[in-house]
């Protein structure tokens, strides 16, 4: 599999996603935009899910390139520090903005806090994503101060920045060194997975008519308890892949894996973004949904199984993939 | 300390071997997918049940919860299963280790607390008002003692002395 090519088509998401999102939250502020501001919220949510492969497909690049000549081992580490700091920006800020637009439903919209908090985030999302693609670009193309072989220069915000990142082999020492840390992060991601198949079972399983005397709205409201539940597996489950990198990269079900996690982001893009939310957000005791929302409930369902079941199957297929 | 001689003869059964041993995708790994299916199930819809019993969202009618009680105890009957089936496979890892013993008791306690909570449910919607709720302290106990079979579970990877008869870690 060509991990370099993946890599190389998904790292510009997140950094013009975040200079865009940036660009439209800010513009938001001027009057009462509420559209726009919504449009920045989406968008950091949905660059903070599609950074997961992005970042992780920069493992199997480093290890496709590590191969060439004339490429700089410490610039590929300085990239790899780089992500690893930006990464956790990213995913906060799409958190944050999940829960801003999570808040915006209530009287009185989302809290100044809450977007405060969001834009803040993302400024730093957004300086440390120009700050990664900076030194992934320079792996391929040196600039003068960069090239293999001579001690790297950094510019007056590299150097601030770079004070930052962790170094990526002591990272990931540090996630294997202790089992029970290991363990303690396993239980975690279990945990975690117990909240989300609970709630958004219980969701999914309303919508397809499984007791229906329930009513919608109520039920939805438990939905931050899945969201706490996908927050703890996101954390979790990226620690653990920093601490084995290459056998998360070269494992099939991993992959797996991950597609069933970005096709779950289209299913909740669907489901809240074209109406079906707002005809099923009314449902009283004992009503019936749409077709439309009972397939997307029902895929819904089919693809977090499918998480859990290709997420177990990892150790069997530990390395079977080749790059 | 000395494992009983009937680890070993357990260990060297076909079965044994075969879902310890075999390369295929439907041996140890399925038991393993069922075993995690079953626990999402019980620990999803605890989790969702205990959400309400604590008070989460009290504007939820609480009688429908009885029918997560199905999920409860198909997820409870298939890691009874695949837990046996694990057993077979590892006998002296798990019987030679406190924790697996630990875990059955909490599992024990667990199936009766989650009875009586079962038998204090409201059984229509227009009892709601009228029969007591279900006791707080059982909807606590449920989900401590769920979240501690599932920290057991795992911990049984992290704390074996052995993972074969006369085999140490």
């Amino acid at each position: 599999m060509n991990f370099d090519h993946l890599h190389l088509l998904l790292n510009h998401v997140p950094i013009i996603g975040f200079f865009v999102g940036v660009g439209l939250f800010l513009a938001s502020f001027t009057g009462t935009n509420d559209d726009l501001r919504r449009s920045a919220l989406i968008i950091f949510a949905a660059v903070a899910l599609l950074t997961i492969p992005t970042f992780v497909s920069g493992v199997g690049a480093d290890r496709a390139i590590a191969r060439e000549p004339g490429i700089s081992e410490a610039l590929v580490r300085r990239h790899e520090g780089a992500a690893m700091l930006g990464l956790w920006f990213v995913e906060a800020t799409g958190a944050a903005a999940l829960m801003a637009l999570w808040r915006s439903r209530r009287a009185g919209g989302t809290p100044r806090a809450t977007l405060a908090a969001v834009l803040l985030l993302a400024i730093i999302a957004a300086i440390l994503m120009g700050r990664t693609g900076n030194t992934g670009g320079d792996i391929r193309h040196p600039q003068p101060g960069t090239a293999a072989g001579t001690a790297i220069t950094e510019g007056t915000v590299g150097s601030i920045i770079h004070t930052f990142e962790p170094s990526p082999d002591r990272f990931t020492d540090l996630m294997v060194v202790n089992k029970w840390w290991w363990a303690s992060m396993m239980v975690t991601h279990f945990v975690g997975l117990s909240l989300i198949i609970g709630v958004v079972g219980a969701i999914n399983l309303r919508i397809m008519g499984f007791a229906k005397e329930l009513p919608f709205g109520p039920l939805h409201r438990l939905l931050p308890l899945a969201m706490v539940g996908l927050g703890l597996n996101v954390l979790t489950g990226m620690l653990a892949f920093i601490g084995m990198p290459a056998y998360y990269a070269a494992d099939i079900a991993f992959w797996f894996k991950l597609a069933a996690l970005m096709l779950l982001g289209l299913n909740a893009a669907v489901f809240y973004l074209t109406g079906i939310f707002h005809r099923v957000e009314r449902l009283g005791p004992g009503e019936d949904a749409a077709l439309s929302a009972k397939i997307v409930a029902a895929s819904s369902l089919v693809l977090w199984f499918t998480v859990i079941i290709s997420g177990r199957y990892i150790q069997h297929f530990e390395d079977s993939l080749r790059f | 300390m000395a494992a009983p001689a009937f680890l070993n003869t357990l260990e060297r059964s076909g079965l044994s071997t075969w879902i310890r041993e075999s390369e295929s995708a439907f041996a140890y790994y399925f038991v393993l997918v069922i075993h995690n299916i079953g626990l999402a199930l019980l620990v999803g819809a605890c989790g969702v049940l205990g959400a309400r019993l604590l008070g989460f969202v009290p504007e939820l009618p609480l009688a429908p919860l009885r029918r997560y009680f199905r999920f409860i105890w198909a997820g409870f009957w298939l890691n009874v299963v695949s837990g046996v089936f694990l057993l077979i496979a590892y006998p002296t890892k798990a019987l030679t280790n406190p924790v697996f013993y630990i875990k059955l008791v909490l599992i024990a306690v667990g199936v009766v607390v989650l009875r009586r909570i079962e038998r204090q449910m409201p059984h229509d919607a227009a009892a709601r008002d009228a029969s007591p709720a279900v006791e707080r302290s059982l909807a606590l106990w449920m989900l401590g003692l769920w979240l501690g079979v599932l920290t057991a579970g795992r911990a049984l990877a992290y704390t074996a002395t052995y993972i074969l008869y006369g085999k140490g870690t």
